[in-house]
């Protein structure tokens, strides 16, 4: 679905964002751009939505090399969400919706109120002007506009941002139902669980360098310290004792009346992360 | 395409009318009308100054019923101090004198001269007039010429700009960006209706003010100069819009532009005033030629060619500053 070789970018003259990326997205794979502010995520994004031109390298999507295909038809087979919700604020969710799709074929549009009854928008709101909506309500109604031309190819930017849990449970699934309808999501974010939850693979970027590309489960055990942590009772006393993981294969390895907890030390995302650029995501 | 353009076009609309654009150029078409009727034609209507003459001998006897006599010196001196542009005329010596407080040389002179010549009887040979206006169709054409550059030049540039200010805020251009419409479809549409909105204003206001049978004659020509400046103004409102960060910005922009680019305009084309550089001031030929427009006078076809291609220059400018801004942030 994308393919990017050696993408190079520079604001300016000695401004480069981005540093020789190499990395491909599958056709129906959910595909986690992480980084820290500045790493070059948004610059990465822009030039694959056809926004930002002048870059060195291949960057490929659909089959079909990018320069050549910034035309109306790229644009009908994308969709996306950007991190802040962009609307028309003097004109209802449905206004909002109608206007939007109305770039689009007919038979590529799907139905507005559905849409926004997917994403749980009350009803009482649908006719009232966006200005009177709360930034979730706003970020909603712009997962709708995204979704609005069933496009192949998803890019959400912070897709959960300013969501409250339920709220980023219900994008959550919802991101899923696309994957499974076979659309391809490219998701930037900032938030660990997003990524782990829902990404096949993730790269991680730091300074305009690709440090990291694996899914987010393999990323974990290749950067674990393999130990276990276990607390326990022993004489009527609560010990704490942490062991390789190995030495569980013989069993527990010391003396003891009764396992209290037994812990992984298995590092989370960002902990990976950290371990590959050196910084924390925020 | 067409549908999308059409989206487009409904949509700018709705911007306008929700920021009571339209509202606004109706007032202001009633607004210049009632001027143009109830102030602009009675204030020129009037004689230009007040004259008082003391003459306590009565030595002039074929005064205009304009001069208004007085019955001494102090009392010519307080009427004189009350309307600071009057004239007066002291005939207690024999000889007249003239009496007035000092403003600008020439006009002092003019009005020493206007203030004599109500000494004489009016007789003698009448000039000689030219073209068929009429002294009140020429003021009527004159202001609402007038009244019609302001409308197109200040309220059509601050319109266009506040609705592009406000989708730059909403930060909807960027959701552009990424619609499969061309990019230029965008900027057409506000420019369409702009043109509509200020064609349908110039053919209101010429037709109230002017009359319906001159009206009709001078429509084409002002029409089209109309169009000139309206697209102008919008993609010049437009370009400021892109290129300037925020609303506050653009205000000072604006009061330069009304300051420093108006006022000279309207000096040199309505009074005696004449700045040598004026001809290379490019609003003093927008306005010459929608004033040519109203009085027939042949416009050249090279300045309308120019405008053209002033068009075409600011066109591409927006089309650069857009794709800047769609590119920035987000």
């Amino acid at each position: 679905m994308i393919a990017v070789k050696n993408l190079t970018f520079s604001y300016g003259k000695d401004k480069q964002a981005l540093h020789g990326l190499n990395f491909a997205v599958e056709d129906g794979e959910i595909f986690g751009f992480l980084g820290p502010n500045g790493s070059g995520k948004s610059t990465t994004q822009k030039i694959l939505t056809g926004i930002l031109k002048g870059y060195n390298g291949k960057v490929s999507l659909f089959g079909q090399d990018i320069s050549a295909a910034y035309g109306p038809e790229f644009f009908q087979k994308i969709g996306v969400l950007f991190e802040f919700p962009y609307l028309y604020t003097n004109l209802s969710a449905v206004d909002n919706l109608n206007y939007f799709a109305s770039f689009y074929p007919k038979e590529q549009r799907r139905d507005v109120r559905e849409l926004l009854e997917m994403l749980e928008v009350k009803s009482s709101f649908l006719k009232k002007p966006v200005s009177s909506y709360s930034k979730g309500m706003r970020q909603r109604v712009s997962m709708a506009r995204a979704l609005i031309s069933s496009p192949r190819l998803l890019f959400l930017d912070e897709p959960t941002s300013g969501l409250d849990p339920s709220g980023a449970v219900l994008f959550r699934k919802i991101i899923e139902q696309e994957r499974k309808k076979g659309t391809t999501v490219f998701v930037t974010t900032h938030n660990m669980a997003d990524a782990d939850l829902l990404c096949d693979r993730v790269a991680f970027l730091s300074n305009g360098n690709l440090v990291a590309l694996d899914t987010p489960k393999r990323l974990k055990e290749k950067n674990s310290n393999h130990r276990v942590v276990i607390d326990y009772l022993v004489q009527g006393r609560r010990e704490t004792k942490t062991i390789e993981a190995q030495e569980l294969e013989q069993g527990i390895p010391f003396v003891h009346d009764e396992i209290v907890s037994l812990h992984s030390q298995e590092p989370t995302l960002e902990d990976v992360f950290i371990q590959y650029t050196g910084r924390g995501l925020s | 395409m067409r549908i999308a353009f059409r989206a487009l076009f409904q949509k700018d609309v709705r911007m306008l009318a929700s920021g009571k654009f339209f509202l606004m150029a109706i007032g202001f078409l009633f607004l210049y009308t009632a001027y143009i009727n109830l102030g602009y034609l009675r204030f020129m209507q009037m004689e230009p100054y007040s004259v008082y003459l003391y003459d306590p001998a009565g030595t002039q006897t074929e005064k205009s019923p304009l001069v208004q006599t007085v019955s001494s010196m102090e009392a010519m001196k307080t009427a004189l101090l009350s309307d600071a542009n009057a004239a007066g005329l002291d005939a207690s010596g024999g000889t007249i004198r003239v009496v007035l407080y000092a403003g600008a040389e020439a006009i002092d002179r003019h009005r020493a001269d206007y203030a004599l010549s109500l000494l004489r009887s009016s007789g003698g040979d009448p000039p000689e007039i030219l073209g068929t206006n009429t002294p009140e169709q020429k003021a009527r054409k004159e202001i609402t010429c007038e009244l019609l550059f302001f409308e197109l030049s200040a309220v059509g540039f601050l319109g266009i700009a506040a609705v592009l200010f406000k989708e730059k805020w909403m930060g909807v251009l960027r959701v552009h960006a990424i619609l499969p419409l061309r990019k230029n479809w965008f900027l057409l549409s506000k420019l369409a209706v702009f043109l509509v909105s200020d064609l349908v204003f110039a053919a209101l206001l010429t037709l109230l003010n002017i009359g319906l049978a001159d009206g009709i004659t001078v429509l084409p020509a002002v029409l089209l100069q109309t169009a000139l400046l309206s697209l102008v103004m919008a993609l010049a409102g437009l370009l400021c819009a892109l290129l300037l960060k925020d609303f506050r910005q653009f205000t000072l922009a604006y009061l330069a532009l009304a300051v420093f680019a108006a006022t000279p305009v309207f000096l040199s084309a309505n009074t005696s005033v004449k700045f040598a550089w004026i001809g290379y001031h490019p609003f003093y030929h927008v306005y010459m030629g929608l004033k040519n427009a109203y009085f027939e006078t042949a416009i050249s076809p090279i300045y309308c060619v120019g405008m053209a291609g002033v068009i075409a220059v600011l066109f591409l400018a927006v089309q650069l500053a857009f794709r800047r801004e769609t590119g920035k942030g987000g």
